[in-house]
């Protein structure tokens, strides 16, 4: 049995549903070793998947953890909130934190997300929109909106989607802005675009495309008496509304792992049995890509379902497994009968 | 490893620093070449920490002629360098946030220098002896300038009709504008270098041979570049097809030199571009301005080790160029004529090739198929040859060899530049044609007539404040997108203002200023270390020496009776002046020592 000196050290960095989900599994399948999170947010684990609840007057931090407190600590997972990593030594199993600190491992896990992606042309304009990707932009976004307020939704990716079929559902006007990234992650055909998108339509949200208009030229603070933000097209037409919401799927947080002597190429490249090419590194969730062998290609898998198997198999895995990747959701859009579309994406427990 | 000395004392250390005073001390040269890595880094020995604090001091002019002493063409380099010093710059090093964005800077001294600035040049009289050099790219341009610099009348025979060689036919005006192009050649030229344009080398009709130029002049520099496209590699059907004259098919290189002959070129809707150099990013943000509306980079590893800069890939983006890796092109779809897409093989990543790039494996069986109408194939350059009529000794790339003075197996004929190196970047072109061309005076006259050493020149007090290392680095203000892609010509990069450059000038180091601790005044009462705010003042009881008598590691020590020294160690050190100011016996120096040229 392993005592305090020789018992491992697992690392897990991100407390989203991998992360948390890997910690729970690597504390079952190995008592004694010693399990941290290193997370930026100062929240415990929280399901992203509730932050449309916001608009719905649901502001109080509290309801959105996943667990108590006390569940870390009945599990002796360290949770370490805020804490940003700057960069991590593979062939030294060591990680820098941004205020210097150095933390050793031996085994570590990547599950560090994706942060909403926007794309470069865009990027100047960021200090204009309201982002969604966390509880804190969340509650920032609501506030911002009044009652029955217009939101301009950007990209329409099924995270926001979902967030669009609450602000309908709470009397608030949509706008989407579609372009390639509507629906994402989900990669449909031009045969099935039309029909989804009057499903949006039919749901209530006002579709726009923006290719049709030339795309965005810019996004621009309202004038006094008017809404406060405008977009506006390359082909003059505009739009206004009270927020411009970026919704085009989400971008791998990777930065502090390059030069850790892991591969990267958009996310991190693990094999089936999500191992990076480092050495005790492995990853799990919207951070890596994961080589499939029926698709010849690397490749994300997103989800709620998805991303907590990927966390559990990442466990197994770090602690003397060797399982392949299964995916455990199916990726297809539908539309219903009453001709709701319907998203794989949109389910969690 | 060579011997250990104990620390009795530098040269140059603070008994010696009460003057100014040159040095030509192994220690003192090799004190610069360790500490201060962007000089070290930069291909043409460019003196930057000099150039910022004049930058920081608003001599703009002094910090231009600063720039030229090294590399004579600042105004380009400062737009379009790729700048190995940023690379290694210590405010890059892990913990110290950012590089200082030298390049920027670079263009800040050449953009902000008065209009009819006075350009500083040191002449030697005339020789008597005359070079031909072939080629009027940046290899070239630089030895013009530095062999008429020294007294030799040089002529430049160009093919094309303007001289700058790949700065006028292979970068795209909205990275170098040409009137920047022209006034820096202008400058670079003006010293009674004769320029004969549209005069090619060879053996062909109206033509000038070899020969010719050996009998008439008594050196030949040959510095024509990498002109010729690397050929894709194709597999199976299309491995021996040739692709020049298919419809859709573009070699990036030709691409460019045709758009800037003044060739009208016309792109496709969709527009893949092969490659993962400065060539394959400037033809896909070139193509995305002819109007193709879907442009995609495809590189065989992954973004994050292709050689440009994390600018230009951000600003390519922003004008909807994608980048899409681990991919190799393996065969092309086409219509009769007409290209239609292009097969690849997914990748993997492998090891490290030489030169420090990552190495692509092919997975079998993952071939894969993306239509584009146009190809633009950007893998690389090589030499060509065929104009010389003298044969050279050429190595394994085809590349001519030349020996320690620069000069090929033939006497008298010199190379440098891309045209011995293969394809590299402007500023090693510029480096090691200046190189050469020393090599060459040195050759012609019988003996070399400069060498370097140290200027040490003593400092009353820093020059910077704890505060400037919290600074962020400022970024390049841009062109909106709107008015960029109007044309094909609107520079992008805007320059650093006035309020900008002084903000990220401070943020440099400095790191040509040597702090030393005078052993014998020091009271080792380790006021100096508690200020410290990194681990850069060291308890040492002995420092090594290199083979080539610069100091090396120091060898630490934390008992007290073993103590000969407490040291700065200048490789930790960031020039806050914190110990300097701290020392209540003032024992402390500083010294700014500066890579010069003197006559012999």
């Amino acid at each position: 049995m392993a005592n305090a000196k020789n018992a491992r050290h697992h690392i897990v960095i991100g407390s989203g549903v991998a992360g948390s989900q890997a910690a729970e599994t690597l504390r079952e399948r190995e008592p004694d070793a010693r399990v941290t999170i290193l997370t930026l947010s100062s929240l415990l684990f929280y399901n992203r998947y509730d932050l449309p609840k916001v608009f719905r007057g649901h502001r109080d931090w509290r309801e959105f953890l996943a667990f108590p407190a006390e569940y870390y600590k009945d599990y002796r997972i360290e949770v370490r909130r805020c804490s940003r990593v700057a960069g991590v030594d593979g062939s030294r199993r060591s990680i820098t934190l941004e205020h210097k600190e150095e933390i050793r491992f031996d085994t570590l896990l990547v599950a560090s997300g994706g942060r909403g992606y926007i794309p470069e042309e865009l990027v100047e304009f960021r200090p204009l929109m309201h982002p969604f990707a966390s509880y804190t932009e969340a509650v920032t976004a609501a506030s911002v909106v009044p009652d029955r307020g217009h939101v301009i939704m950007l990209g329409g990716d099924m995270i926001g989607l979902d967030l669009a079929r609450t602000l309908i559902d709470t009397r608030h006007r949509v706008t989407l802005v579609a372009g390639p990234q509507t629906f994402w992650p989900h990669e449909v055909t031009d045969d099935e675009r039309p029909g989804l998108i009057a499903a949006l339509e039919n749901m209530g949200v006002e579709v726009v495309e923006g290719a049709d208009a030339g795309g965005i030229a810019s996004i621009e603070q309202g004038a006094k008496g008017l809404s406060a933000r405008r977009v506006l097209f390359k082909d003059g037409t505009e739009l206004y509304g009270d927020v411009v919401m970026p919704f085009f799927g989400l971008s791998p947080s990777v930065e502090f792992m390059l030069g850790s002597g892991t591969d990267i190429e958009r996310g991190l490249l693990v094999n089936p049995a999500l191992r990076t090419t480092g050495e005790g590194i492995y990853a799990a969730g919207d951070v890596c890509q994961i080589w499939s062998d029926a698709e010849k290609r690397y490749r994300f898998f997103y989800g709620w379902k998805n991303v907590r198997a990927m966390g559990d198999l990442a466990a197994r895995n770090i602690t003397g497994g060797d399982e392949p990747w299964v995916p455990a959701q199916d990726e297809q859009l539908h539309i219903s009968d009453d001709g709701k579309i319907q998203s794989p994406f949109w389910e969690y427990e | 490893m060579g011997e250990i000395k104990p620390p009795t004392g530098e040269p140059g250390g603070p008994a010696a620093a009460q003057r100014e005073y040159l040095s030509d001390d192994p220690r003192d040269i090799g004190w610069v070449r360790q500490n201060v890595p962007c000089q070290t880094a930069c291909p043409a020995g460019t003196n930057v920490p000099v150039y910022i604090r004049e930058i920081i001091e608003r001599q703009y002019g002094r910090s231009y002629e600063t720039n030229r002493e090294a590399n004579v063409l600042p105004g380009i380099l400062g737009r379009i360098c790729s700048r190995p010093c940023e690379d290694q710059c210590r405010h890059g090093w892990p913990g110290n946030g950012e590089p200082v964005a030298i390049c920027h800077l670079k263009r800040v001294a050449a953009d902000m220098k008065d209009a009819g600035h006075r350009i500083t040049e040191s002449l030697y009289s005339p020789t008597g002896k005359r070079v031909a050099i072939v080629g009027a790219g940046p290899a070239g341009v630089a030895a013009a300038h530095d062999l008429s610099l020294l007294g030799h009348d040089v002529v430049i025979f160009e093919r094309e009709e303007r001289a700058g060689g790949m700065l006028r036919y292979g970068i795209p005006e909205f990275r170098l504008p040409r009137d920047t192009l022209d006034i820096e050649l202008h400058n670079a030229l003006r010293l009674g270098v004769q320029m004969r344009t549209g005069a090619e080398i060879g053996n062909g009709e109206g033509q000038i041979p070899m020969a010719k130029l050996e009998q008439e002049f008594d050196a030949v520099l040959l510095a024509t570049g990498c002109i010729a496209a690397s050929p894709l590699p194709l597999q199976g059907d299309w491995e021996k097809r040739e692709l020049r004259g298919m419809e859709g098919v573009e070699y990036g290189l030709d691409f460019l030199v045709q758009m800037h002959r003044g060739v009208k070129k016309v792109v496709g809707k969709r527009v893949a571009v092969v490659g993962a150099g400065f060539t394959a990013l400037d033809c896909a943000r070139v193509a995305a301005r002819l109007g193709a509306q879907e442009v995609t980079i495809h590189i065989r590893t992954a973004e994050e080790y292709i050689p440009v800069t994390q600018e230009e890939i951000f600003e390519a983006k922003r004008e909807g160029v994608r980048i899409k890796g681990l991919r190799t092109p393996v065969g092309l779809t086409a219509e009769g004529n007409r290209l239609t897409g292009i097969e690849f093989v997914q990748n993997r990543l492998g090891g490290w090739r030489a030169g420090g790039r990552r190495q692509a494996i092919p997975i079998e069986g993952s071939e894969f198929h993306e239509p584009c109408d146009t190809i633009i194939i950007a893998i690389g350059q090589q030499t060509v040859n065929d104009f010389l009529g003298t044969k050279l000794e050429l190595d394994r790339w085809g590349n001519v060899r030349v020996g320690e003075d620069g000069m090929t197996s033939h006497k008298g004929i010199f190379a440098a530049g891309d045209y011995v190196n293969g394809a590299s970047t402007v500023i090693q072109a510029v480096g090691h044609g200046r190189k050469v061309a020393k090599r060459i005076d040195a050759w012609l006259m019988g003996r070399e007539r400069r060498k370097q050493v140290v200027r040490i020149v003593p400092v009353e007090q820093p020059l910077r404040e704890r505060a400037f290392d919290f600074i962020p680095r400022q970024h390049m203000p841009t062109a909106p997108l709107g008015e960029r892609m109007k044309d094909g010509k609107h520079e992008v990069e805007l320059g650093l203002d006035e309020t900008l450059a002084f903000e990220e000038a401070k943020r440099c180091y400095l790191c040509n200023l040597r702090y030393q601790i005078d052993v014998d005044r020091c009271i080792f009462c380790r006021a100096c270390i508690e200020v410290a705010p990194r681990n850069c003042i060291k308890l040492v009881r002995g420092v090594e020496v290199n083979d080539d008598g610069a100091y090396g590691k120091l060898l630490e020590t934390k008992e007290w009776n073993q103590v000969g020294a407490i040291w700065i160690d200048n490789n930790e050190c960031i020039r806050c002046g914190q110990c300097f100011k701290a020392c209540p016996v003032q024992c402390i120096s500083i010294s700014r020592c500066e890579l010069t040229e003197v006559e012999i």
